[in-house]
């Protein structure tokens, strides 16, 4: 295959990813009467920042943006603390009838869940503990769900610290923890921080459970009052849009800093990239 | 501190991999635990540190029994074969962490971390980090590090293994001198004899889990209890011959060496390289034999022999020389020789 | 230097218990959570799915046979997966061998592919709605200027192309993930067998069945269990698109599942189809990873 034709074929699936998210913005800063053009401009039109103000400050998308933040860092930092615990103990202790490996599995295997099934009796329970409509009832769930995936990558993350390296801080006089934070923990710390993103924008980007458990504007996230918007009978795209353009703006950032991890935890850790 | 173990066992499932260790260490030894790859030397240490948990027996430092105690409260050092430095610290910090985790204030960590490195000359690498050291440079870290905090005993696990051959032999030395100046009681774990002889006090070897001896140096080589043992200990290997003895003479198809011993049908004769002279002509009381191949070392020449089905070794001296298949004689020394029970391998 | 000293025995029977309680310590409060938020609410949804009326029975269960929502939309659920798929792996594979090659300014080529993927799946939905929007969208925009009659291409209203719509919908999330890792999975592959089927005379076609699709087996398999679940339990973009319409054309399994708590309020027929849904699941994936065993062991 020639070079030439390779970085064509290259351009063009960045131009057919990119595109339509392209096109999106463009709406959210499209006059209404410039939205409706025909033929669709895609370059040459004046923009407007009328429905980014009156999304975030004249309707609740502002927050819908607060909340989503909250229960994004809330859930991600409780998922890292019992989850990188509980792979660290995975990865180094052998415990009785291979409990270690089947722990691990049973913990992945969970992930497999269908959102769905566990949303529904989910959604009675936190009716009888009245917590429908609070923020802490997403960061539950959140944690919940981030977990199995915070177990899976960190333990692979431990297992390629040698042994060698805690058991000379035992021997030096270290106890077990102080030897995870003083040693084990500092060389993890790249792979920590791409967890830590992974959960966020998981949680950033999750719908069901948050439309299921979430109905009024105190405790909605992004993506529900954005799919609020839509099931009306007056759908305004460009206050839609510009929602839109601001749910993606973290995870673009994020995943220029991430993207070195991707592969690795996209595929729970099946391949590395 | 003196290290006792008594009656230790130590099982994986179902492998026995210690069977049933006793050996009594006097403070301020310096003991080798020697023996071939599997033969329990390193899991022997590594229960003694606290690595792993003992199955059977007993394990005392001094007075105290320390089976259970957890591993940090043990109180010795530890060298790693891989040295195990902390990648992500400074050597300085390396090297400090001991006394860090035993809350020593800043002044005297830094104060006893400069004096440990001045004695082992790694001053100048206290601000570099462990990936930018050579391979002998991170080992004089490693024995930094257990030095500095005055330990009650140095357990080391093959620590010169990584070394090319050169700056193997420049460090035993460095050790040896090292171990004396401090005193303390020391456990070196090695497959190396030749490490084994420089280095102990005293040498332990191991074979599949079992102590076959505990002596000097000097009577493992000069005595030894087992064929294991004299075939183990001493490069190039000692020499094994089956025979039998008759009317004072041990024989087997050609090789006749005269000993003060009874008659037996069946004995096993063990001869050292050493005590073979090789003569280009026959001399009184000489055995014939056939060369294999020679390999001049430059100092000596070892003389690589057939006689009738035996393979032996000779050691001769720099200036010997002989063909393949060249005919020569050999002469030995028979009141050197070692005589084992050709079934049971013990030395009679 | 002193030669020897003393040494601490403060604690040393309760530090060993406390040793070999650690690990339970530390994975417990995982394992806790997890059994509140996960195993909990499939044992409450029996107990709700076997409530039927005023009284218990399993009515729930067998209402599923007759019901033909529930069959259609299994239908569409399983066709709209199997069209997904095999795009996104073709189109990903495709990609992924024509592009395995020394590219400058990798690390932004796939952070850039990565948007789609990342995307809140509700925002793709907004995406793809302006896209498609027979009025303004640049999608209908385009073909009308190029001359082609778009009265009847509704997309997303339109019963016939709703389905359609929906599945290039996820075809463009997707593929960029399926790329991805097929695309490191290749690059994993040594250049020794290769070098081998040179010598050996093989062609490319023979050299891409015999060395390439092999060595490349656990990443395949990895990449269609994956989206094989993700496809199955669709939700978030078909709600923004269609809704499950119009009228029933696009509803999935999930879509009938949560329409049938949350609208009409009947959570025990839902937690009973939910729990079908779960076999399903479960069931494909232990025949994947099962297939995936195998594979590694061979």
């Amino acid at each position: 295959m020639s070079r030439a034709l390779r970085y064509l074929l290259l351009v063009l699936s960045l131009v057919a990813a990119l595109a339509p998210v392209y096109w999106m913005f463009t709406i959210s800063l499209k006059s209404e009467v410039d939205q409706f053009a025909s033929p669709p401009a895609w370059f040459g039109f004046t923009p407007t920042l009328e429905h980014y103000y009156d999304a975030f400050v004249t309707r609740s998308f502002g927050e819908y943006l607060i909340t989503s933040a909250v229960v994004a860092v809330g859930s991600t930092l409780c998922a890292l603390v019992l989850g990188t615990f509980a792979a660290y103990a995975l990865a180094r202790f052998r415990l009785p009838y291979d409990l270690d490996r089947r722990v691990s599995l049973w913990i992945l295997s969970t992930r497999m869940f269908p959102a769905i099934v566990t949303a529904v009796p989910l959604f009675l329970m936190m009716r009888d503990l009245r917590l429908l409509n609070t923020k802490a009832a997403l960061i539950i769930v959140y944690t919940a769900f981030n977990l199995p995936f915070v177990v899976w990558m960190m333990r692979g993350f431990f297992d390629e610290v040698p042994r060698d390296l805690e058991e000379a801080a035992l021997v030096d006089g270290d106890s077990r923890m102080g030897a995870l934070f003083r040693v084990v923990l500092p060389l993890v710390a790249p792979g920590l921080a791409a967890t830590a993103v992974f959960c966020l924008i998981v949680s950033w980007n999750e719908f069901l459970f948050a439309l299921v458990l979430t109905q009024t504007d105190a405790s909605m996230t992004l993506p529900v009052g954005i799919a609020g918007r839509v099931t009306q009978y007056e759908i305004k795209w460009g206050v839609m849009s510009a929602a839109g353009a601001v749910a993606i703006v973290p995870i673009l950032v994020f995943a220029m800093a991430m993207q070195k991890y991707l592969v690795r935890g996209l595929s729970m850790g099946a391949v590395k990239g | 501190m003196s290290i006792k173990f008594k009656n230790v066992t130590k099982s994986f499932g179902d492998t026995c991999v210690v069977d049933d260790l006793s050996l009594e260490i006097d403070d301020g030894e310096f003991v080798v635990l020697l023996g071939p790859s599997g033969c329990g030397k390193t899991t022997t240490l590594r229960m003694l540190a606290g690595l792993e948990t003992v199955t059977g027996g007993d394990i005392f430092i001094g007075d105290e029994r320390i089976n259970d105690v957890p591993t940090q409260h043990r109180d010795l050092a530890m060298v790693f074969q891989s040295y195990a430095l902390y990648p992500h610290m400074t050597i300085a910090e390396n090297i400090a962490y001991p006394l860090r985790v035993r809350k020593l204030d800043k002044d005297e960590r830094a104060r006893r971390v400069k004096d440990v490195a001045a004695m082992l000359e790694i001053e100048s690498l206290l601000d570099r980090k462990p990936r930018q050291l050579s391979g002998g440079e991170r080992q004089r870290v490693a024995l930094a590090r257990a030095i500095v905090r005055e330990p009650r005993a140095y357990l080391m696990d093959e620590p010169l293994s990584n070394l090319d051959a050169r700056l193997r032999v420049q460090m035993r030395g460095e050790l040896k001198r090292l171990q004396h100046q401090l005193g303390t009681t020391t456990i070196y774990v090695t497959h190396d004899q030749a490490e084994a002889m420089t280095l102990a006090s005293r040498v332990a070897v191991m074979k599949r889990g079992r102590l076959q001896q505990f002596d000097t140096a000097l009577n493992i080589y000069n005595h030894p209890a087992n064929r294991f043992v004299a075939e183990f200990v001493g490069s190039p290997s000692m020499n094994f011959v089956d025979g039998k003895i008759d009317g004072g003479v041990f024989i087997c198809e050609s090789i006749r060496i005269p000993v003060a011993r009874e008659n037996t049908d069946q004995i096993t004769i063990g001869i050292r390289p050493e005590h073979i002279r090789v003569f280009n002509e026959p001399q009184n009381e000489t055995i014939a034999a056939t060369v294999y191949v020679t390999e001049l070392m430059g100092n000596e020449t070892f003389v690589f022999l057939s006689v009738g089905k035996n393979r032996l070794i000779a050691r001769a001296p720099a200036e010997f020389r002989a063909d393949v298949e060249s005919p020569v004689w050999l002469g030995i020394v028979a009141d050197k020789a070692h005589f084992f029970d050709t079934q049971t391998g013990l030395s009679i | 230097m002193p030669k020897s000293r003393r040494s601490s025995n403060a604690g040393s029977k309760r530090g060993a218990r406390a040793q070999t309680l650690l690990p339970y310590l530390l994975i417990a409060p995982a394992v806790a959570v997890l059994l509140a938020l996960s195993i909990y609410p499939l044992i409450y949804s029996v107990s709700v799915s076997l409530q039927i009326g005023d009284g218990w029975g399993i009515g729930n269960f067998a209402r599923l046979f007759s019901d033909n929502f529930f069959l259609t939309a299994m239908a569409h659920t399983f066709v709209f997966a199997v069209a997904a798929l095999t795009c996104e792996f073709l189109l990903g594979l495709g990609l992924a061998l024509l592009l395995n090659s020394q590219i400058r300014g990798r690390g932004l080529f796939r952070a850039t592919l990565l948007v789609p993927m990342m995307l809140p799946p509700v925002v793709a939905g907004v995406v793809w709605r302006l896209l498609l929007n027979p009025n303004f969208g640049a999608i209908n925009g385009t073909l009308k200027q190029i001359g082609i009659d778009t009265e009847s291409l509704t997309w997303t209203a339109s019963p016939r192309l709703a389905m359609l719509s929906v599945i290039v919908v996820d075809v463009w999330q997707w593929t960029p993930f399926v790329f991805l890792v097929l695309l490191a999975g290749l690059q994993a592959i040594p250049q020794e067998p290769y070098e081998a089927a040179l010598i050996d005379g093989s062609s490319r076609w023979q050299t891409f069945r015999h060395v390439t699709l092999p060595l490349l087996k656990p990443a395949i398999l990895i990449v269609l269990l994956l989206r094989t679940m993700d496809l199955l339990r669709v939700f978030d973009q078909i709600f923004i698109l269609t809704e499950g319409g119009p009228g029933f054309a696009t509803e999935t399994i999930s879509l009938y599942i949560y329409r049938t708590a949350f609208r009409f309020f009947d959570f025990g027929y839902a937690a009973a189809m939910s729990f079908v849904l779960l076999a399903l699941t479960n069931l494909i994936s232990i025949f994947y990873i099962r297939f995936l065993k195998h594979e590694s062991r061979a």
